[in-house]
């Protein structure tokens, strides 16, 4: 009987623990090629435009991102495990709505009032868990559905106070959303990228980060493999809601302002998608990290604001969002990314 | 394949079909008049990411007989017959029906030559009716342009259902038919579409006995209008019942083409099994009298499986024989607590074990290789290390409540080094590996749980011959080393190498146990088709 030709390196793995060098090196590879042209987009408007360098323009571009850095994490939480959050936008908005309401008509102190932010988005998160992790609706129907709920709450939560929009904070609020860590660095900033790190960690080195990749890649899988896939589900989607529930915060203390409508008139569920996206998480599960959404959120952040000063109405901004998406699946589709996995997973078997 | 679509009547000038019917096909239903033609393959070969499955098979189908390709899972027949019908492309070879010699087929021109491929699984379209259904790709026109001739339709699908005897309304969805019944719609869906080369792709696993005499029948009164026709089985005694010849395949190639008349069961199951495996051993039988690991006592879940009871010991193999169909994967998915059977009990280490899920079986030192590798088993864009240690995460070296990655990386590079897997490194992912060498890192990471059961559902479904041989001699080491096993395995060869006892289920019951010499390739082969049951 011939032995069969291998089509792998026949390389056998001697008693040395391996180090996952070669896939660092793969999964920084997005990220890398982000801050790439990151760079390449400051030149390009800093030489059409000297003032696009300047420090307090990059502090604005980044202070921008801090809000849509954190949505575009949770929201990669929930990517991963081949799902999607599209009530994101009507959580950031009630969070920001109900603690700028607090502090503008009750003085709520600042510290309670990341309490009630984070509080407000964990029960929305929790609302979503339920219906896709207990009663195993798609999310995608799932979080539609929570979309109108939470953004119809919203309304109600702006009528009931008046008067019914947020434009008054405290200045408590609006310091905390300006102030400076240090040189340059707003707190917002430093606020978001530490949150990123603590997420990255978990999704490396945790229980449920392991858990999330796996049912992303295969529930079935993974529900075989002794992974509890609807525990693990009901925490990413909460978990997704916490965070889009504090990225209402930095809304509130950014902007200085909210009211019925934030967040979705300014399509945050498609810019934390697209944020995610474009930092190399995938539609289909399983592939993905916290890290290049977050760079993602920046990018946006900074193509936009050189939009703006290329001279280009704002009135194109969502255009540009959507050509951007379009442009990191393509690139993924390209590398193999979404939709392969279905063809490749087949060969070989036969009967 | 750029042949440009047109009607069949023109691809095939001689077809009896274009004397009778105008361009609206859907209006005549071809009486007795269809017949097959020759179909010559010739020196077939195929491979898939470099394993040969079919090599160098030549077979002569003839119009007016019944042929039937039989072999073990694995052999070859189900990628022949998909190779005939156009769905696969051979690698070499070539295929000449009645006297045209074929172009590289795809199903579509494979069918406008009149060769229909009836599936293992029916494809029909769940939402839409039986007359739909049946006219798919060919719905006749109306009066009017663009529209449907409804009607007409309707009363062409009668004739048609008629012929296969399968008794429904025209406008029923497809859902609501049985398995049986699709199939028949298949067949129906077949003639309608004017092919009178028709192929089954095992018809009968999962159908009833009384079911596949309907089908049978049907099959018969088509072998009368001389259509040529073509089916897979594993069931010795309905290929001996229908088959005018027999073809059997044995890891890709052919071994024997026989009539009927001059073959008898012995020799199919030898043809079939007889592998001549040099290097492969028997494992050493072994009789240990140590208390069950697991025992299993009245396990029931309707329909699949009814009062199973087995058990295992220590260092023992235990086999679990059947077809695809008899239940033996639905009992081990309901031990695994991936099903909830509906009466019986399980007993590991001598305490009851009722609440189970995966979790709490791998846990509790209970663990399952599932049948499919792809769907159930590897997780394809994740690396080989997190692959490994996949099933033991609450387990893993921690840290400051962190995994420790170099540690985990340590625990899987051990694992995959006992199971022999050959990769570039533990950072590949899992699906560019070799089916063999996924299907050790699956072995890797049940051995990483430390189960004292193991139940392996084919485990060596999809690998190559030099896998297979390795597999199994983990297998003899593990048990040597004191792991409860279970193999399920549709291979007889497979359960006579491995197993100091085998339990035999058939529809759902188990209805044999050898145990040591009793194990032969004759005894199971004619347990798990059934043939002691009446």
């Amino acid at each position: 009987m011939p032995l069969v030709p291998v089509t792998e390196p026949r390389v056998r793995l001697d008693g040395a623990p391996l180090r996952a060098a070669p896939l660092r090196r793969f999964l920084l590879r997005r990220e890398i090629l982000l801050v790439l042209a990151m760079v390449a987009v400051a030149l390009a408007s800093g030489l059409h435009e000297s003032a696009f360098l300047t420090r307090s323009n990059l502090s604005f571009v980044a202070a921008d991102a801090a809000a849509t850095a954190v949505l575009a994490v949770g929201q990669t939480i929930v990517l991963l495990t081949r799902g999607i959050d599209l009530s994101v936008a009507p959580i950031l908005g009630l969070s920001a709505v109900v603690v700028g309401f607090l502090g503008q008509n009750h003085n709520l102190p600042l510290g309670i009032g990341v309490v009630v932010s984070l509080a407000v988005g964990l029960g929305l998160g929790v609302g979503n868990g339920f219906l896709i992790a207990v009663t195993g609706l798609p999310p995608i129907i799932s979080t539609l559905g929570t979309l109108s709920v939470y953004g119809g709450l919203q309304f109600v939560v702006c009528n009931a106070w008046s008067p019914h929009t947020v434009v008054n904070i405290p200045n408590s609020y609006v310091n905390f959303g300006n102030d400076n860590a240090f040189n340059g660095l707003a707190w917002l900033v430093v606020i978001a990228a530490a949150i990123t790190a603590v997420v990255a960690v978990v999704l490396r080195h945790t229980r449920f980060g392991r858990s999330l990749y796996a049912i992303g890649d295969d529930a079935e899988a993974a529900y075989r493999a002794g992974i509890r896939v609807r525990l693990v589900l009901f925490c990413a989607y909460a978990a997704c809601g916490l965070l889009a529930g504090f990225a209402g915060l930095i809304y509130l203390v950014h902007t200085g302002s909210a009211d019925s409508t934030t967040g979705t008139d300014t399509s945050v569920n498609l810019i934390s998608i697209a944020a995610a996206l474009i930092g190399g998480t995938t539609l289909t599960g399983g592939k993905g990290g916290v890290v290049g959404s977050a760079l993602g959120a920046v990018f946006l952040s900074l193509a936009l604001t050189a939009m703006v000063f290329a001279g280009i109405d704002p009135i194109w901004e969502p255009a540009g969002v959507g050509a951007l998406i379009l442009l990191a699946v393509v690139s993924d589709r390209r590398r193999g990314g979404t939709g392969s996995g279905a063809l490749t997973r087949s060969a070989g078997g036969a009967a | 394949m750029p042949q440009p679509v047109q009607p069949r009547s023109r691809v095939r000038a001689h077809a009896p079909a274009a004397a009778v019917s105008g361009d609206r096909r859907g209006e005549v239903t071809g009486e007795a008049a269809a017949r097959g033609f020759r179909y010559t393959a010739t020196g077939i070969g195929k491979a898939f990411s470099g394993a040969p499955v079919l090599r160098d098979v030549s077979l002569i189908l003839e119009p007016g007989e019944i042929h039937t390709l039989l072999g073990e899972n694995g052999a070859g027949k189900s990628t022949l017959l998909k190779i005939l019908a156009g769905v696969y492309q051979p690698d070499s070879g070539e295929l000449v029906l009645g006297d045209e010699r074929l172009p590289v087929l795809t199903p579509r021109t494979a069918q406008q030559r009149g060769i229909y491929l009836v599936p293992q699984e029916p494809t029909l379209m769940r939402h839409l009716s039986v007359v739909e259904n049946l006219f798919l790709g060919i719905l006749p026109r109306g009066r009017l342009p663009f529209s449907v001739g409804w009607r007409e339709m309707r009363r062409a699908a009668a004739g048609y259902l008629e012929r296969v005897g399968l008794n429904v309304e025209a406008e029923t969805p497809a859902e609501a038919l049985s398995i049986a019944q699709a199939q028949l719609l298949e067949c129906a869906r077949a003639l309608a579409h004017r092919c009178d080369v028709l192929f089954f792709d095992e018809p009968t696993s999962p159908l009833t006995d009384h079911e596949a005499d309907v089908l049978f029948e049907t099959i018969r009164a088509l072998r009368e209008q001389r259509y040529t026709l073509a089916f897979i089985s594993h069931r010795l005694d309905e290929v001996l019942e229908i088959s005018d010849r027999i073809t059997v395949l044995r890891d890709g190639a052919l071994v024997a083409t026989q009539e009927r008349a001059s073959a008898d069961r012995a020799g199919m199951v030898r043809a079939m099994v007889g592998r001549e495996l040099a290097a492969a051993q028997p494992r050493p039988r072994r009789m240990p009298t140590g208390p069950a690991v697991l025992r299993v006592t009245g396990l029931t879940l309707e329909p699949h499986f009814a009062n199973v009871d087995l058990e295992v010991r220590s260092g023992e193999v235990v086999g679990l024989a059947g077809l695809v169909g008899s239940g033996r994967t639905e009992i081990a998915e309901a031990i695994f607590g991936v099903r909830k059977p509906t009466a019986g009990r399980v007993v590991l280490d001598g305490k009851q074990f009722d609440r189970r899920s995966p979790r709490a079986c791998i846990d509790a030192g209970l663990v399952y290789l599932s049948e499919d590798r792809g769907r159930h088993g590897i997780f394809a864009e994740v690396d080989l290390a997190r692959n490994v240690t996949s099933g033991i995460l609450p387990r893993l070296p921690r840290r400051a409540g962190l995994l420790q990655i170099g540690a985990e990386h340590g625990l899987a590079a051990e694992a995959v080094r006992r199971t022999n897997v050959r990769a570039a490194s533990l950072a590949s992912r899992i699906k560019t590996l070799s089916g063999g060498n996924q299907q050790r890192a699956l072995l890797a990471r049940w051995l990483l749980a430390d189960p004292k059961v193991a139940i392996l559902d084919e485990p060596t479904r999809g690998v190559d011959i030099g896998a297979k041989a390795e597999i199994y001699e983990i297998v003899a080491g593990l048990a040597a080393a004191g792991l409860a096993t279970i193999v399920i395995s549709s291979e007889i060869e497979e359960l006579t190498q491995l197993c100091d006892r085998v339990f035999v289920a058939y529809e759902g019951r188990i209805v044999g146990r050898l145990s040591g010499a009793e194990i032969t390739a004759g005894r199971l082969g004619s347990l798990v088709v059934g043939a002691e049951v009446r």
